[in-house]
């Protein structure tokens, strides 16, 4: 199999990467209409299949699961899932053939296994749904003619998709067509309505390319999202605990601080985050952000070359294929590092404490996301899918780090996620170190200890201008917008 | 047990809520019940009793073994077991803790002997938070008294039991109440101090002593209870001739019913796994006939109502029509849901969200919880006749996460009835209500009743609560 956005032409591959628009909300007038009389089959009965399905099914829409003979002889947890919740369930070679739409909510690495077998037995003129586009672009998967591939992308974990719905409102969701594989030009029909049926249009649905979403999904969770986070983490523990400070507390500090202040993030974009330090702090945390993208700007930009290239994808395939060698030795180093191993202090720290302590946290969550983003529109990506790749998911990421640490989020995002996560580290510490000398425990550890918080007009007036006009800024507003437009009245 | 004093303290339970100047000895040896209006205090007063809320002046003695049994407590388990569940970043489903976890640590002779009086053996391997409000409610009795605590405080420990186990609790209590030998020692072990926050001046044991009235967060009196009973019942007292119940919406928004049963259930069946909750129950609700369904704890009563409002996934695996659509044909849960309004203990806690009383009231015409359509100006001013009939009109856009259960509660009666539904399934409505919403509750279901637009679906463990109109009664224990 080839790459497949490799074999297309520049012009080609610059409509596909520029494709990412919001959604009018009476483009859904139908809701899941399109699919209703359609026999829905989901492959894989995780928390994001299973709740998937009961979404579908309370909107009207014939659901079953199909799993692995084994897993149903042996009465497996995806078999009790769907069992228990009053879904039939049959093996591939039962259920495939009967199917209208097929959805594939299996994990990204048993992609070219799955599909490879269930695609032989879809009848004629189905249609087959993606939640990432990893397999097509680059992995090149061709997947027969007649067949429709849509893909329609939740853009929260599966409990949130169920409660939400089950609340009368709906998680934000990406939709996506295959170009290659619409042959009756009804992918858009069959995508509005899955994503109608799962409850996503109450919240605002992005209609994307498959391209699109796996290019920019990433860049940015190897950069920002967990590169940058895990990177941040190590050197800002090893610097307080050199400088002193009681390592309980540079764990505690560390390992909620990131969840801390990209909770401000989520509700106000880079602006706010920086706005609930004091005024001396924020200027501290722009200039320190500054500092960082000059020193990681190329890191960033290599990063994206090497997505666009394939280059990243065949290397980490190879290692697919090597059984892992080196994802599994990055991980395991990662379980053995300081931070890792020291305890969270039973302390409290107040919310504006992890601000004031964390200055170096704050510039670099902001550094990493503003890279992440002007790298990736500096490609050829829409604002709206760079702000979703990148500012939008760092949240979901602090948290997973706040309730497990690095080495555990590192097992629980995807493989794809986690190889690059280790790239980006591996190259970043070192490109950190000559920073990092002159770091102090002002701004990581023990907060900047002013009793004049004065500050310089101008200064903060510049600073202010330049926070508050920054592209990713810009479209956030727009688009927490949309999402909020909803949410305001509650 | 030293005696537990409270003197002059504010202690602080949230931004917008604290208790003020609360004096109070309670003695060994005496017994204890808080009586109040919903939203006087008298939780928030049993949960400082245990040392919980922030002491902002006065002083106050916690003692070291005392427990807490209250719906705040029931709800932290539940969102303790929200946390615990990983399946948003593992993307496995999580099974969830067991009900017998939930009760090591205890005394194992108490501990087994509840279980055995309670009768909830076969539940204690299931997923604590799937079990029913009852048996949740059990569980958490038999925790609180297996830890031999000196001073026991059950907020509303009766709500949600069925007869039997309230039986079984009452003699329990009593027990605790005594002086009891020692089996090793041969001495007396000391009587546990009991505080019960009781809703309904009828459930008072006759071995409590005194009693103490809150009133906006202040206690307003305390004493013995002989001299107590009057003044609190005067002060509870309320007369209510003029009750309305404030129209629906005048649009025709929801398309109207074609003719016929709203509920046909053809040999209903529930199970998990091996264990079977109801089989073979065949049912049918035509419009006009109200019903009152009844059985202990953990029959499935909450079950089978899930089935008709469609939030039990079983609907689709039974041979069930709900307001005229046969289920699973293609017909969504809001296409029923428009046709119903509901509530239930499980409800009031998915209802986790901070919008104003108002609109939680109006978030009953689209069936949501929380509010996502603006809001008619009709629908505005339906609300508000609401909040003036609860009494809370003077409190329309307060955070609705910010209230007492027991108003969370007349809320979400509120917010079911609200668009005079076709289908009313009232699932316990009266859980947390004090005497006088108690009342106002019972009266307004009785004028629904007598409507010829709704028809009224109603679980309730108390006798004392039978409402004129319902007549026909579905027993759970038919169909075990």
């Amino acid at each position: 199999m080839a790459n497949y956005f490799n074999s297309l032409s520049l012009r080609e591959q610059l409509a596909q990467l520029g494709k990412c628009e919001f959604m009018n909300p009476s483009e859904f007038a139908d809701g899941a209409n399109y699919l209703k009389g359609k026999k829905l089959v989901v492959v894989g009965c995780g928390a994001q299949g299973l709740n998937q399905g009961l979404n579908l099914r309370d909107s009207g829409l014939d659901v079953s699961y199909t799993l692995r003979a084994s897993a149903i002889a042996e009465k497996r947890q995806s078999w009790k899932n769907a069992t228990e919740n009053g879904f039939t369930v049959g093996t591939y070679d039962e259920l495939i053939p009967t199917a209208d739409l097929v959805l594939n909510l299996t994990p990204d690495k048993q992609h070219t296994a799955v599909v490879g077998e269930i695609v032989p037995l879809m009848k004629k003129d189905s249609c087959l749904a993606y939640s990432h586009g990893f397999n097509i672009v680059e992995e090149g998967m061709q997947v027969r003619e007649d067949i429709t591939v849509i893909m329609v992308a939740p853009k929260c974990p599966g409990t949130e998709v169920r409660e939400e719905y089950k609340r009368g409102f709906g998680v934000p969701t990406l939709i996506a067509v295959h170009e290659n594989n619409d042959p009756r030009g009804e992918g858009l029909a069959l995508a509005k309505a899955y994503a109608a049926g799962t409850g996503g249009h109450k919240a605002g649905v992005l209609m994307s390319s498959f391209i699109a979403e796996v290019k920019s999904d990433l860049m940015g969770e190897q950069t920002i999202l967990c590169g940058m986070l895990q990177t941040g983490s190590l050197l800002c523990f090893d610097k307080m605990v050199a400088q002193g400070v009681d390592a309980g507390y540079a764990a505690k500090l560390v390992q909620y601080g990131w969840e801390t202040v990209t909770e401000a993030l989520k509700h106000g974009g880079v602006t706010n985050m920086l706005d609930r330090l004091s005024n001396p702090a924020k200027i501290k945390a722009y200039d320190l952000a500054e500092e960082l993208k000059v020193i990681m700007r190329p890191l960033y930009e290599k990063h994206m070359d090497d997505i666009m290239s394939g280059h990243f994808s065949r290397t980490m395939m190879e290692d697919w294929a090597n059984d892992d060698l080196n994802l599994l030795g990055w991980r395991k180093e990662t379980g053995e590092s300081a931070f890792e191993k020291t305890a969270a202090a039973d302390v409290e720290i107040t919310d504006q404490e992890y601000f004031d302590h964390g200055i170096l946290m704050v510039a670099m969550v902001k550094a990493g996301v503003e890279l992440a983003y002007e790298t990736m529109v500096s490609a050829g990506i829409k604002e709206e899918s760079a702000y979703y790749e990148s500012l939008h998911e760092t949240p979901l990421i602090a948290n997973t780090i706040a309730r497990k640490k690095l080495f555990e989020m590192n097992n629980t995002i995807s493989d794809t996620a986690e190889y690059g996560c280790y790239l980006y580290n591996h190259a970043c510490l070192p490109l950190l170190g000559d920073f990092m000398k002159t770091i102090d425990t002002d701004v990581i550890g023990r907060g900047l200890g002013l009793n004049d918080f004065s500050v310089d007009n101008q200064r903060l007036i510049e600073v202010n201008d330049d926070l508050r006009s920054h592209s990713v800024e810009n479209i956030g507003k727009v688009l927490r917008g949309y999402m909020g437009s909803m949410k305001k009245i509650v | 047990m030293q005696p537990l004093q409270f003197q002059h303290c504010a202690i602080r339970f949230s931004d917008v809520y604290a208790l003020n100047d609360i004096s109070l000895e309670i003695a060994p040896g005496e017994h204890w019940v808080l009586l109040g209006a919903n939203g006087s205090g008298k939780s928030a007063l049993a949960a400082a009793l245990v040392g919980k809320g922030q002491l902002i002046s006065g002083v106050r003695s916690v003692l070291p073994r005392s427990q807490l049994v209250s719906f705040e407590v029931q709800r932290e388990l539940i969102e303790a077991e929200r946390e615990k569940d990983d399946s948003d970043i593992t993307d496995e489903v999580y099974a969830g803790t067991p009900g017998r976890e939930v009760l090591a640590g205890g005394n194992p002779d108490i501990t087994n002997s509840l279980i055995e009086a309670f009768g909830l053996g076969d539940v204690l391997d299931r997923a604590f938070r799937n079990l029913s409000t009852g048996e949740t409610r059990k569980l958490l009795l038999i925790r609180a008294i297996a830890a031999e605590p000196e001073l026991l405080v059950l907020d509303e420990p009766f709500e949600g039991l069925d007869i039997d186990a309230t039986a079984q609790l009452v003699d329990q209590l009593c027990r605790l109440t005594q002086a009891l030998p020692n089996k090793a020692s041969g001495a007396n072990t000391n009587p546990t101090t009991i505080v019960l926050v009781l809703n309904r001046l009828d459930e008072i044991p006759v071995w409590v002593s005194q009693a103490a009235l809150m009133i906006e967060g202040r206690i307003a009196h305390s004493g013995g209870i002989k001299e107590a009973l009057p003044i609190v019942r005067q002060l509870l007292q309320l007369q209510r001739d003029d009750l309305v119940v404030p129209a629906s919406e005048l649009t025709d928004r929801v398309p109207a019913l074609a003719p016929g049963p709203l509920v046909k259930l053809q040999s209903g069946r529930v199970a998990y796994g091996e264990r079977v909750v109801f089989s073979d129950l065949n049912w049918q609700i035509n419009p006009g006939e109200h019903w009152q369904v009844v059985g202990p704890n953990g029959s499935g009563k909450t079950c089978l109502l899930n089935l008709i409002t469609g939030d039990h996934p079983q609907c689709y695996v039974n041979d069930i029509q709900v307001v005229g659509f046969q289920r699973g044909r293609g017909e969504s849960i809001w296409d029923l849901k428009q046709h119903m309004g509901y509530v239930s203990a499980a409800l009031q806690w998915e209802y986790r969200v901070s919008i104003s009383l108002q609109n939680v009231i109006i978030s009953g015409f689209y069936d949501s919880i929380g509010l996502y359509a603006k809001a008619t100006d009709h629908q505005q001013v339906i609300a508000k006749q609401w909040l003036e009939l609860l009494g809370l009109r003077d409190r329309t856009d307060q955070p609705f996460n910010q209230c007492s259960y027991g108003d969370q509660r007349l809320l979400l009666i509120a917010r079911a009835m609200v668009k005079h539904p076709q289908l009313l399934i009232l699932d316990e409505p009266c859980l947390g209500l004090d005497e006088v919403n108690r009342q106002l509750v019972l009266s307004l279901i009785e004028i629904i009743c007598a409507s010829s637009e709704t028809t009224v679906l109603y679980v309730n463990h108390h006798a004392g609560d039978h409402i004129k109109g319902i007549e026909k009664v579905l027993n759970m224990a038919d169909y075990a």
